[in-house]
């Protein structure tokens, strides 16, 4: 599929494309705003519910008016900077992260015909804008001018410019199958399979390499909440906290998206472009809750990694198998074997990723426990 | 890889289970029949008095020192109809110092004291904490109306 | 714009995690010297939570303490009064009856088990989980409580062992709802296995951290899990038994490495063995006798003398060093706490690993703060 169409913004009788686009893009923007409050109903609901406990109930039915209770919370407190913090770093690094998260929308389709700039290389520019944002970290860190702030910031950028790599690599390995760097060509290619057949160690990649970009549990050390009371975020309050918070969840939704999109087969798999933008919407919307239901059920399950056990999973194993995979992409496209090659070929390479990992963790081997049962001695 | 998978699918199965919060205060839970909540004073309804009649002996058995007592004649034994000599005068408690040690009741000869195990003695939030003190009238409140059976009374 | 060229001075970073920890063991400072990411020195700061409770208990008698005795060592309670009867009763010379030691040593051993189901929770929690270990614990908890409240009258401080026996008859029903309370509790113990145990991550945050060997063990004075899990198999429940222990048949694990992973096996070991201990002690358990001796003194008035009394308590060995002048009150009391003593191995075990590490290894050390600072 080589045609790029050139899908149709959402209020066409307008007639004029800037007006339209602008319209659109108020529209995503409310739109996100709301969907990413209610990201944190969801969260609290589902992570309580893994607890064995009701999440929030008492604010309205159901607690769904809790996130605009604790949005007017946070919109009336006051603003606080510490008095020794650099001014413009300060407050600048709170837009440097979140104007990124929100500029990936202009690209994602959410149906067929719903794409604000229907861009040929807008899988480039959804993986370069979200890799902005770990510059607003690093201003966070410095500008706030606290030790913990600090510590949070570098840790937060090694983390994020790590996982940068095994994403990008994952990505790379799709585009080289489907020929083309469109995220739209990219969900046209799926009409038959998903490419979550044909590339599973791609898929895991990037599964995991997206829990670390959106820095959530198990890869939630710059925002540790036992060692570093908040990391990065510690000197902010009210409604720039909120704001960092928010784009925690906007990038969230980003990265489901184009997980279900890239891997998931988007809306056009299975039934295809014909049902309706009302059923595409649904699909797209099923498959992205699918992701987010993922990652909360590992944000409540796992501990955290330890900062240098993350940085060597990232380069000694992640891109290592990125790169593999590449390889073999390669290998198939260039001689022209059938696809079902890539199916065999990838998932041997991930039972290889599994069995490294679990080689390295288990690499000393541990005796169990001793149980010594001696008859107790007689009272004295 | 096999331990995260197995961690995924315990939290899997948890969260189906039922969620075992019980939401106060629309809901409460059952309090076992020996809960010790806080000190109450018992009525005597034959007689229509308190049995307590001031003898002193939870006051000093107290580990901290949270009663006040006071006892006078009793003007019921006069007339006959009580066979307590003495009765109780004024009792305070001060709830913000009991530990809730049962020692009190205990000591009693007499039976007079019991530990209240009812929801109204844990529901006791003031916003002053000299409001704690309970008086004679508050501590017989309960028992005269018939609304606490004290567990254990050894 | 000419820069000059200075030598950089490099100083190591003090981190102070202060008295509000966000992770969940009380009042408690720890000031880290980290050069990068590696500590270089410890400072524990103690002494936030002391309120003078050994002088307290020079004003109480034999009855009243026991109500101290519980809010010293607030998770294993029945083990603090369990050892502080003891004392009085060896320096009384006053001997317990049957019925009434079987008791003690279940309703102990269920406390053994909430203390350990504590732990369990907070350890997830400094692991870096969001709460979920957390939740099942105490949704465990809540079942032992229960039981607690319907035998002594109180969710957490019990004041419930009296010298010479207990201070009422439990109900009628004791014996039941102990065996239901068991097999609720033992889902309990399976959910944290499964979450926990064989959990990679968890496995990679925990091994060949914090480890001392047997010998560093017994040099710093350690004692309980802490000791067994650097391999050595004393357990005082055994090796100097109390109560009835020496009629039951448990086993006491031991670990090999001495690090923060064998610590939470030994502890998870443990509370299996607790199980089996609690159901043979169900089956021992005389159904019905005197819960005091019959020549029961009406006041405790004791001898002059001095004796030291210890428990296995879930933490190590608490002890009571009691020196009474005569009178019914003691002259001098001293409570020798596990988690003291526990806590002065903290800076031998933390230099050289990680930050992240220090939160795990304070976290395995499982320590009360109450019990520390007195």
């Amino acid at each position: 599929m080589t045609d790029v169409i050139l899908g149709a913004p959402m209020v066409d009788e307008l007639g004029h494309p800037f007006v339209s686009a602008l319209l659109g893009l108020i529209v995503i923007t409310l739109v996100m705003t709301v969907a990413v409050m209610y990201g944190t109903w969801i969260e609290r609901k589902v992570v309580a519910r893994i607890q064995q406990r009701l999440g929030p109930t008492r604010t309205g039915p159901l607690g769904l008016l809790q996130p605009i209770a604790d949005t007017v919370k946070l919109l009336t407190k006051e603003d606080l900077r510490p008095a020794t913090a650099d001014r413009i770093t300060f407050e600048a690094a709170v837009f440097a992260i979140f104007v990124p998260a929100f500029l990936a929308f202009v690209v994602v389709p959410f149906t067929a015909d719903w794409v604000i700039a229907p861009l040929p290389l807008s899988l480039v520019y959804l993986l370069a804008i979200s890799g902005l944002s770990f510059i607003g970290f690093l201003m966070a860190g410095w500008g706030s001018d606290s030790k913990y702030a600090f510590l949070g910031g570098m840790r937060a950028a090694a983390q994020l410019i790590s996982y940068e790599i095994p994403l990008i690599l994952a990505m790379v390995g799709v585009v080289m199958i489907v020929a083309s760097a469109d995220v739209y060509d990219i969900i046209l290619y799926q009409d038959k399979v998903p490419l979550i057949v044909w590339q599973p160690l791609g898929f895991f990649i990037f599964l995991v390499a997206s829990i670390a970009e959106l820095e959530r549990q198990p890869f939630d050390i710059p925002t540790g909440e036992s060692e570093v009371a908040g990391g990065v975020f510690i000197e902010y309050s009210g409604i720039r906290w909120s704001m960092f918070q928010l784009t925690s969840y906007v990038n969230m939704y980003v990265l489901s998206l184009l997980g279900a999109f890239v891997f998931l087969g988007g809306w056009e798999w299975p039934f295809g472009r014909d049902i309706g933008w009302g059923y595409q919407l649904l699909l797209t919307v099923v498959k992205m809750g699918l992701f987010v239901v993922f990652y909360l059920q590992v944000r409540a399950t796992f501990p955290r990694i330890r900062i240098d056990q993350m940085m060597s999973y990232a380069w000694k194993v992640l891109i290592p198998f990125a790169l593999v995979q590449i390889f073999l992409n390669g290998l198939v496209l260039v001689y022209d074997l059938p696809d079902v090659t890539l199916l065999i070929t990838s998932g041997l390479a991930t039972a290889a990723m599994v069995w490294v990992v679990y080689q390295s963790v288990r690499m000393t081997p541990r005796e169990p426990l001793q149980m010594v049962s001696v008859p107790a001695r007689s009272t004295v | 890889m096999l331990g995260i998978l197995k961690s995924l699918g315990m939290t899997a199965r948890a969260a189906l289970r039922k969620p075992v919060t019980i939401e106060y205060p629309e809901f409460h839970r059952e309090i076992a029949n020996r809960d010790r909540a806080f000190p109450i004073l018992i009525w005597d309804f034959e007689v229509d008095e308190p049995y307590c009649t001031g003898c002193h002996a939870c006051e000093r058995a107290c580990p901290v020192e949270c009663m006040t007592v006071v006892m006078k004649d009793n003007p019921k034994h006069a007339s006959g109809e009580s066979k307590r000599r003495k009765i109780i005068d004024e009792f305070w408690i001060d709830y913000g110092r009991c530990m809730r040690c049962n020692i009190c009741v205990e000591v009693c000869n007499f039976e007079a004291i019991g530990m209240n195990n009812t929801w109204a003695g844990h529901e006791l939030s003031r916003y002053d904490r000299s409001d704690l003190v309970m008086d004679l009238d508050m501590l017989l409140a309960q028992s005269k109306e018939k609304k606490v059976e004290p567990g254990l009374r050894a | 714009m000419v820069v000059e060229d200075r030598e950089l001075e490099v100083i190591d970073m003090p981190i102070n995690m202060g008295p509000q920890h966000p992770s969940t063991h009380g009042v408690f400072r720890m000031v880290l010297i980290v050069d990068g990411e590696k500590v270089v020195d410890v400072t524990p700061h103690i002494g936030y939570m002391h309120r003078g409770g050994e002088k307290l208990m020079e004003a109480m008698d034999y009855r009243q303490g026991i109500g101290y005795a519980d809010r010293t060592e607030y998770l294993a309670q029945f083990s603090a009064e369990l050892c502080y009867c003891m004392a009085v009763e060896r320096l009384m010379d006053i001997e317990v009856p049957e019925r009434a030691e079987y008791i003690r040593v279940i309703l102990t051993e269920l406390n053994r088990l909430s203390s350990h189901f504590m732990f369990m929770g907070a350890f997830g929690i400094d692991a870096g989980l969001f709460g979920t270990s957390f939740t099942y614990a105490f949704r465990e908890r809540e079942y032992l409580q229960d039981i607690f409240e319907e035998v002594s009258g109180d969710r957490l401080m019990y004041a419930y062992f009296r010298v010479g026996g207990l201070a009422w008859e439990v109900p009628d029903n004791f014996t039941q709802r102990v065996h239901e309370t068991l097999k609720k509790t033992q889902q309990g113990i399976r959910d944290i296995d499964d979450l926990m145990t064989k959990n990679e991550i968890f496995m990679a945050r925990c091994q060949n951290i914090g480890s001392f060997t047997a010998e560093q063990a017994i040099a710093y004075g350690l004692s309980g899990p802490m000791l067994r899990a650097s391999g050595v198999p004393f357990d005082l429940r055994k090796d100097e038994p109390y109560s009835v222990y020496d009629r039951f048949s448990f086993a006491i694990p031991v670990g090999r490495y001495g690090d923060v992973y064998d610590r939470y096996l030994v502890r998870l070991e443990e509370m299996r063995q607790s199980v089996a201990i609690v159901e043979q002690a169900l089956e021992q358990m005389p159904p019905d006798g005197p819960i005091v001796p019959e020549k029961m003194p009406r006041r405790l008035r004791t001898p002059p003398a001095e004796v030291y009394a210890k428990v296995e308590a879930p933490r190590g060995e608490w002890g009571v060093y009691l020196v009474s002048k005569g009178g019914d009150k003691p002259y001098r009391l001293k409570m020798r706490s596990p988690s003291f003593c526990n806590l002065s191995g903290l800076r031998e075990m933390t230099i050289g690993q990680l930050l992240a590490d220090a939160v795990v290894i304070l976290g395995s050390m499982d320590i009360v703060l109450c019990d520390v600072d007195r």
